[in-house]
């Protein structure tokens, strides 16, 4: 992958602490945080729509963190995430109603509960790779689905279940207003300890496994250990995702987690760009206004002239759902890296401004 | 014409139509037009749109119009919650809910409550006729839903009633041996304990349920589970598309079981597809006629159908006026709570509690009269038993194949299921 690190001339590192800040310059730092102080105004002036998928890309941004740890960082494959979405959904639904436990606490304790999930079905990791490790975990999804429509006691079987919305101190985060701070604040802390991972030891030796197992275990890297921990933390996130969805929602049921939902994390990975953390959220953006946009345009096509010349009528909602395939064909075909290496090619081009050749 | 008055055109029309949809009634409609009972969601909501688009053709609520918003929700329970939060919120939150399926109306139920906002559901489930939540079977309260038509579980009990009866009558031996059958979905859940308990105290022998997917497949293994356990009498708890493929199958295999549907598990579209494997299958029906009939209230029926068929040819099926019926009695709630009070989510229940065996204006004889308490939803207890009649080839038109006789809807019976208070919300 050619990533061209840009940085100004002059601006040397003379500590491997120094290479490894999450922000390469100030400049950029001040921008994530501007950016952030941005996000936060937006319930001022957004309306629930675009609140709504603000927080859609919050909840589903840290699922497929969760899934960018597992595939892009250690190099192995899950087409099961939308279960331990599911999982981490229904846990924390299950112990707000069952254990009376408060949301606050349910949602980080559905997350360690999912964890524990993902280690037992991430074992087979431990001795499996490529096609027959995405067989596992294809059984991982079907399992744990058929699961949640039966298991009464957990999920409310085929019937679901109600979660109550999140409550601190007596403030219920019940609008689309007020959950979009915590869709926002849960973003921003899952994605900064994601972040730091990748700079300790363990994230390296991670990343290590994903380029060359071999090499990476004569080093004295226990590949059991990081291969299973790898699904461990990848199942966390999702479980976070999944409780923030639940409580959001505020209803939870088996039919959301399908195979289907796994590849769209898959897919939302694949177009932000593998091994890296801020293309993971701008291919869960991508992923999410997709739709939104086709609709909007086949909202603006229906009617028309053109329309009527091709005779579409009820055709439209299924040119855009033909649309959407079409353009993450498009997307692959030209983008393979993901938008991540393209925000950096954009950004080289305005840093090198008239002179990048 | 400059960029200026372009603008200021833009704006002036944008304010002028956002000046009118205030003074509008908002009512959401959720509707099944692509997901796993799509077969019957689809007439259904063309009747309710149709309805809706109808009334306000003549005036809409004492001179307001309704603003219908009509969202498909692919049959997914969370996407329809997620729809129902926008509608519910906001300065246009809506007064009224028009909705679907049993999963989503019964996971909507605690906030239609809190909402107060009246839902009309194209679902029956017997969880939705309680409201005071004093049910002896454990039924949570649920004071805004309502729906028209008898509940899947009184229409199971009518239906068993008259499946006694003819064992007797075709001189069958024994105990008749009774078998639910439908996906593992709340839909097909919704009357399952409530028919078998009552087939066990009918005298039938209760097998155990036998399982087939909301989408039409191969259920050939199921019915030779019915052949092998040799039932006789058999409730098809899914909408009309899987049950053909199940009718398909018990024909080729050679099972002689006595199926009954639910409200919509036949209809004129599914006897035209399941062919002869769907001739003698019962099924309980919520309207008084089919479409054909020449009764006062299908002028009016004929006049909303011209809404989306300009041509005023087309056949429509049973699902498609109940869903009139639906919309209808919605708009006699409202069109009484405007004079008293407002339209208003608790004026709009409170409506519905004003009349006795009531009918909406305009559709006599083709709704069936139906009556709402504060204590018991139950609109409807009367159960009227169809038959469908498949003769011969059915490789035409449903209109045609209907003017023809070929598929024919028989009135076989009406049964008055008791209203128990025991049998409240269950």
């Amino acid at each position: 992958m050619a990533s061209v690190s840009i940085i100004p001339s002059g601006d040397y590192k003379t500590s491997y602490g120094s290479d490894t800040t999450i922000f390469p310059t100030r400049t950029s730092r001040n921008f994530a945080i501007l950016g952030v102080i941005l996000l936060l105004a937006c319930p001022a002036f957004m309306d629930r729509y675009w609140l709504s998928l603000l927080i859609q890309i919050g909840y589903l941004g840290i699922a497929a963190l969760g899934l960018n740890i597992l595939v892009g960082f250690t190099g192995q494959i899950s087409i099961g995430h939308s279960a331990f979405f599911g999982f981490g959904a229904f846990a924390s639904a299950w112990a707000s109603n069952s254990l009376g436990v408060p949301v606050a606490l349910a949602i980080p304790l559905a997350g360690v509960m999912t964890t524990l999930v993902g280690l037992l079905f991430g074992m087979p990791a431990a001795r499996l790779k490529g096609l027959y490790l995405a067989i596992a975990t294809l059984a991982a999804q079907y399992i744990l689905q058929d699961f949640f429509a039966r298991a009464d006691w957990f999920t409310g079987g085929t019937a679901g279940t109600i979660a109550e919305p999140l409550t601190i101190f007596g403030f219920a985060f019940d609008t689309d207003e007020r959950f979009f701070y915590v869709a926002l604040v849960a973003l921003v802390v899952m994605y900064i300890l994601a972040t730091n991972l990748m700079r300790t030891r363990d994230g390296r030796a991670l990343v290590a496994v994903r380029d060359h197992y071999l090499s990476a275990e004569i080093m004295g890297i226990n590949l059991t250990k990081y291969r299973t921990m790898s699904f461990g933390i990848s199942a966390f996130y999702a479980g976070i995702g999944g409780a923030l969805y639940a409580h959001y929602l505020q209803f939870v049921s088996v039919e959301g987690f399908t195979i289907l939902f796994s590849i769209q994390f898959l897919g939302m990975i694949i177009i932000g760009g593998l091994g890296s953390i801020m293309g993971t959220l701008m291919g869960t953006a991508f992923m999410v206004f997709l739709p939104e946009a086709m609709q909007a345009l086949t909202k603006l096509v229906s009617g028309t002239a053109l329309d009527t010349a091709l005779n579409l009528k009820d055709n439209i909602a299924f040119l855009r759902e033909m649309s959407i395939g079409l353009v993450i064909i498009l997307f692959l075909v030209f983008e393979p890296d993901g938008l991540a290496h393209r925000w950096k090619q954009i950004k080289a081009y305005w840093k090198l401004y008239p002179f990048s050749h | 014409m400059s960029i200026k008055t372009a603008l200021f055109a833009t704006s002036a029309l944008l304010l002028a139509t956002s000046a009118t949809a205030y003074a509008d009634i908002p009512v959401g409609h959720l509707a099944d037009q692509s997901g796993a009972t799509s077969d019957v969601g689809v007439p259904y909501a063309q009747g309710v749109a149709d309805a809706l688009a109808y009334i306000n053709s003549k005036g809409g609520i004492n001179g307001t119009k309704l603003a219908v918003d009509t969202v498909d929700y692919g049959y997914q329970a969370p996407r329809a919650i997620s729809q129902y939060k926008k509608w519910s919120s906001g300065s246009d939150k809506i007064a009224a809910l028009q909705g679907w399926g049993t999963a989503d109306t019964e996971a909507l139920t605690g906030f239609v409550g809190k909402d107060e906002i009246p839902a009309y559901s194209g679902s029956y489930s017997g969880h939705l006729t309680d409201p005071t939540g004093k049910g002896p079977h454990g039924s949570k309260p649920a004071p805004y839903n309502f729906f028209y038509g008898p509940s899947y579980s009184d229409a199971l009990r009518g239906m068993l009633m008259w499946a006694a009866e003819d064992w007797k009558k075709q001189g069958g031996q024994g105990k008749p041996k009774y078998v639910h059958m439908g996906a593992n979905h709340p839909y097909p859940n919704a009357p399952k304990d409530a028919g078998e308990q009552l087939a066990k105290e009918l005298g039938f022998d209760v097998l155990p349920a036998v399982q087939f997917a909301l989408t039409p497949g191969d259920y050939t293994a199921q019915c030779l589970t019915l052949k092998e356990a040799g039932a006789n009498y058999a409730y098809l708890g899914n909408t009309a598309g899987s049950n053909i493929s199940v009718l398909k199958a018990c024909q080729t295999v050679g099972a002689k079981v006595q199926f009954m549907g639910n409200v919509w598990g036949m209809d004129e579209n599914a006897a035209k597809a399941a062919g002869a494997a769907a001739n003698g299958v019962v099924f309980p029906m919520r309207t008084a006629v089919t479409w054909n009939a020449e009764v006062p209230g299908m002028k009016t029926l004929k006049d909303i159908s011209k809404i989306s068929d300009a041509s005023g040819n087309a056949y429509r099926p049973v699902h498609y006026m109940a869903g009139v019926c639906t919309a209808f009695y919605m708009k006699e709630a409202m069109d009484w709570a405007s004079k008293n009070g407002g339209v208003t989510g608790p004026n709009i229940r409170k409506a519905m509690y004003q009349k006795k065996d009531w009918v909406p204006a305009g559709l006599e004889g083709v709704c069936v009269p139906s009556t709402w308490t504060d204590a018991d939803h139950r609109g409807m207890t009367a159960v009227n038993i169809y038959r469908a009649q498949v003769t011969g080839d059915t490789g035409a038109s449903v209109a045609d194949l209907v003017k023809a006789g070929t598929i024919k809807l028989e009135k076989l019976t009406t049964v008055d299921v008791p209203r128990k208070p025991e049998w409240l919300g269950w």
